[in-house]
């Protein structure tokens, strides 16, 4: 099982601090990185090397905790610590930050576009989420605020091709919002987890959505629409959300970070125990009642915790990972054969 | 729970707690008292704590407690732990007052005055599925049922915050070439959005608020200033309490700047939210609608002629509408009130309520609009055309001349049109002369004090409350009765040193202490 997971190369992204996230553009060919040096930098291949091609350094006073692409891929936002969201737009290799978004009482969490590019969403310590609208000339207003979170909100993610947006949230719960007449509203939550929901991925079709936690299990909850066959109730027109599967025992530590990848379906985790995990579903399994199978181990990918993992959109297999040891990692990885 | 504040206060720590990384930052008295260094502690069942000496001895341990002003002056943590709220601003504290009266020596007793808001009025008489008239007849029986002495509306009072927002209008309009903070004014009722602004915003923000008093505050002065004179009693001896439809109200009554500090007395001295009013009916057992009315209280100023006049005619009741003080530089005659009992005052206009055109949050906007179009540009505007933006919580009016847009106003309500104007004053791209600024999405209306009915939808109550309260008769306050003598006799005109300092305030920026957490994730 451990040559399933090999490892391509490693760069000191973040030296003397930490890494705390990635994010791939959208083609593939370019990976964000950001960290407690305040700072975002841009890694792309010269051959078969990993280089940083841009540094942004101007934009934040304190640590940059999450960065996203636009589904364009000519913008980037990063969240930070410092209570502000920076948008940067992209021209060949340089980054100009175009906007900084205020409002947010305290530290920005997390940061997602959604699918149609019009739409971001924020959240922050202040247990708020925000979504934001952006018109064409790059200017943003907040539509909405939410207060739904009784704590502090980790992760906001935005399902693949509908305009519904996920948060995950220290006090153990995932929020599941729409859009509601000229506001945005919660019209799920999923309990379950006992801990800090830590972050979230939806799957490919956008009926599951994966949730890791300091309970140290990955959750799957899926979509159930009203009259659906298998009999799950629904309030109104609002689909409802089922945990069908739980990956238990796999982890001795918190799970910080959970990847679906939207080509080949594989779930990677990161985790504070150093290790990356790679799973699969079981093909003859009941869709209703999944099982995962354990694909991947690799119990000393960084020296210290693993804060993030990101599948390549394009590339299948490609596997980056970043740890509280200032490095990211690529990683190959090889479904084993016989599964 | 969820929080009773304005969204804007959520987001602002009010409701926050006091978590691992976040600690209170007032200092606490702790009375210290000598004796050996070792004791150990003993928590009770019922949750009290107990010091327990060597010797065997036990000593009751007091609890810390942290008042609302303690909360307002603080840039830390605020903590809005019920206890909080229910030591100082409820409706146990109105009972309190009220039981304490009964048992008090004579002279010793406190004249209860309660103001009702029309916000909270609507949202009862969609409850009780009653009229507003009804509501307020029945509404003044229950609290003189339980002990009030007298029950005021805070239309009375607003009709000072509307006219004085017109003239600070006018003014910083015509100023605006002397100051780059002039404009645009931003309307300052609303209490949830007043402690954002101090908070977050502080020195940025404060220059442009508006400086008149919210209704609510306008009445402390009349009540514990103009009333209280006329009732020969010094102000600490009226326990003032309104009825709001808004949590947020209670920390405005809290702020300092409407503490007397010569009487050690509050303007208002407890705010009670709808839904507290309906908690106090229950606990009574009794059903609104099934009161009988009483007549409607309201400010009727009688004038006394000044001494040396004939003694016959002292006691001639004068309703202040039909003006019967004196103008000009002579001192106005002495001025009395008496609140209308049915036996003593046949007002026909005092027998129901009043309002103001302009929507549920007060008609600011609408109200110095109007003003300014004839004084600054003399239109006369009858309708308001209300322009929705992105959400029908922001709304734009304009007023054109000459095909040039002269005044440029709007209504920003809820947390997320306030952040997009705070946003764009910052950028410098603020178009307006004059925003409307209300904490709550939908306006005073939706107030968090308001009622809920479970089997209603929020949506469809709104409707039923906002049709309730604008079916109550409007009139412009330049023309409500009392107003005009008010400004001369009590204020001593218009733009006085007096009219300053009872119908204005001034705001304080709160400074955020610099975190030094160490905040890992």
């Amino acid at each position: 099982m451990k040559d399933s997971l090999v490892l391509l190369a490693r760069v000191p992204a973040h030296p003397d601090s930490r890494c705390w996230f990635l994010a791939w553009n959208p083609a593939g060919t370019l990976l964000a990185s950001c960290g407690g040096d305040r700072r975002v930098r841009i890694w792309g291949t010269e051959g078969d090397s990993w280089i940083c091609k841009s540094v942004l350094s101007e934009g934040h006073q304190r640590t940059v905790r999450k960065v996203a692409w636009s589904p364009c891929g000519n913008y980037l936002a990063s969240a930070s610590f410092d209570a502000t969201t920076c948008i940067w737009k992209k021209n060949q290799d340089d980054f100009e930050c175009v906007t900084t978004l205020e409002g947010h009482e305290n530290e920005v969490k997390s940061v997602a576009w959604a699918p149609s590019g019009n739409l971001l969403a924020t959240c922050s310590r202040d247990k708020s989420v925000w979504v934001w609208e952006v018109d064409e000339e790059d200017e943003y207003e907040c539509v909405s605020v939410l207060n739904s979170h009784t704590q502090d909100v980790k992760h906001v993610v935005w399902h693949p091709s509908q305009e519904l947006l996920a948060s995950a949230s220290y006090d153990d719960t995932v929020k599941l919002y729409r859009e509601e007449e000229d506001d945005w509203v919660c019209y799920a939550t999923l309990e379950g987890h006992e801990s800090t929901v830590w972050s979230l991925a939806f799957d490919p079709s956008g009926q599951r959505l994966a949730s890791c936690s300091d309970d140290r299990t990955v959750r799957i909850w899926r979509q159930y629409l009203p009259n659906n066959e298998q009999g799950v109730a629904c309030s109104g027109s609002d689909p409802s959300w089922k945990c069908i599967c739980t990956l238990s025992g796999f982890h001795s530590r918190t799970i910080y970070d959970v990847a679906w990848c939207q080509l080949t379906g594989a779930l990677a985790t990161a985790c504070g125990d150093d290790a990356i995990r790679v799973f699969e579903e079981d093909p003859s399994s009941d869709p209703q009642q999944p099982t995962f199978s354990l694909t991947a181990h690799l119990p000393q990918a960084h020296s210290q915790d693993v804060n993030c993992v990101a599948w390549n959109p394009k590339e299948q297999g490609l596997l980056a990972s970043c740890s509280d040891d200032g490095e990211v990692a690529f990683w190959k990885y090889q479904r084993p054969e016989g599964i | 729970m969820a929080s009773p504040f304005s969204g804007v206060l959520q987001l602002t720590d009010l409701d926050d707690f006091i978590g691992p990384s976040q600690d209170c930052i007032k200092p606490m008295k702790v009375d210290k008292r000598s004796g050996s260094g070792v004791a150990k502690i003993h928590i009770e069942d019922d949750g009290s704590y107990f010091q327990v000496t060597q010797d065997g001895g036990t000593r009751k341990l007091e609890k810390a407690k942290i008042s609302l002003d303690d909360c307002l002056a603080c840039s830390g943590c605020v903590t809005s732990a019920e206890t909080v709220l229910i030591t100082q601003q409820s409706h146990e504290e109105l009972r309190k007052v009220i039981d304490a009266n009964k048992t008090a020596a004579p002279g010793q007793q406190r004249l209860v005055v309660v103001s009702v808001s029309p916000q909270s009025r609507a949202s009862l008489a969609a409850q009780f599925g009653l009229n507003p008239t009804d509501t307020a007849r029945k509404l003044t029986a229950f609290f003189k049922k339980i002990g009030v002495h007298y029950v005021f509306d805070t239309s009375f009072s607003r009709n000072f915050s509307l006219l004085e927002s017109q003239r600070e209008f006018v003014q910083r309009f015509r100023g605006q070439a002397d100051s780059q903070q002039a404009l645009p004014v931003l309307a300052s009722a609303c209490p949830g959005w007043i402690c954002y602004a101090e908070k977050t915003h502080g020195s940025f923000l404060i220059p442009y608020l508006s400086t008149v008093r919210s209704p609510q505050q306008v009445m402390g002065s009349l009540v514990k200033d103009f009333f209280a004179q006329q009732q020969h009693l010094t102000p600490d001896r009226i326990y003032h309490v309104t009825v709001m439809p808004c949590y947020d109200k209670k920390l405005e009554a809290s702020r300092p700047d409407f503490f007397s500090q010569d009487y050690q007395t509050r303007d208002v001295d407890c705010v009670v939210t709808t839904g507290e009013v309906f908690k106090l009916l229950e606990e009574e057992g009794v059903s609104l609608s099934e009161l009988e009315p009483a007549p409607l209280d309201s400010l009727q100023v009688r004038v006394r002629p000044v001494a040396g006049l004939s003694a016959h005619r002292g006691g001639q009741v004068h309703d202040l509408a039909n003006g019967q003080c004196t103008d000009g530089h002579q001192s106005c005659p002495k001025l009395d009130t008496r609140l209308s009992s049915p036996n003593r005052c046949s007002s026909v206009s005092a027998q129901e309520p009043s309002s103001h055109r302009g929507g549920g949050s007060g008609g600011y906007l609408e109200h110095v609009f109007q003003h300014a179009a004839r004084e600054l540009f003399g239109i006369h505007v009858d309708e308001i055309t209300y322009r929705p933006l992105r959400n029908k919580d922001f709304q734009e009016v304009t007023l054109e001349k000459e095909g040039q847009i002269v005044l440029h106003f709007a209504a920003a309500y809820g947390f997320r049109n306030i952040q997009n104007l705070v946003q764009k004053l910052k950028r410098g791209r603020c178009p307006y002369h004059y925003v409307e600024v209300m904490a709550c999405p939908a306006g005073c209306l939706n107030g968090g004090g308001q009622l809920k009915a479970p089997s209603t939808p929020g949506k469809e109550l709104l409707q039923r409350v906002e049709t309730l309260y604008s079916m109550v008769r409007t009139e412009a306050p330049e023309d409500a009765p009392g107003i005009q003598e008010l400004y001369r006799c009590w204020l001593q005109g218009e733009g006085s040193e007096r009219a300053g300092r009872l119908l204005h305030t001034s705001y304080h920026a709160v400074e955020k202490a610099s975190s030094s957490l160490g905040i890992r994730w």
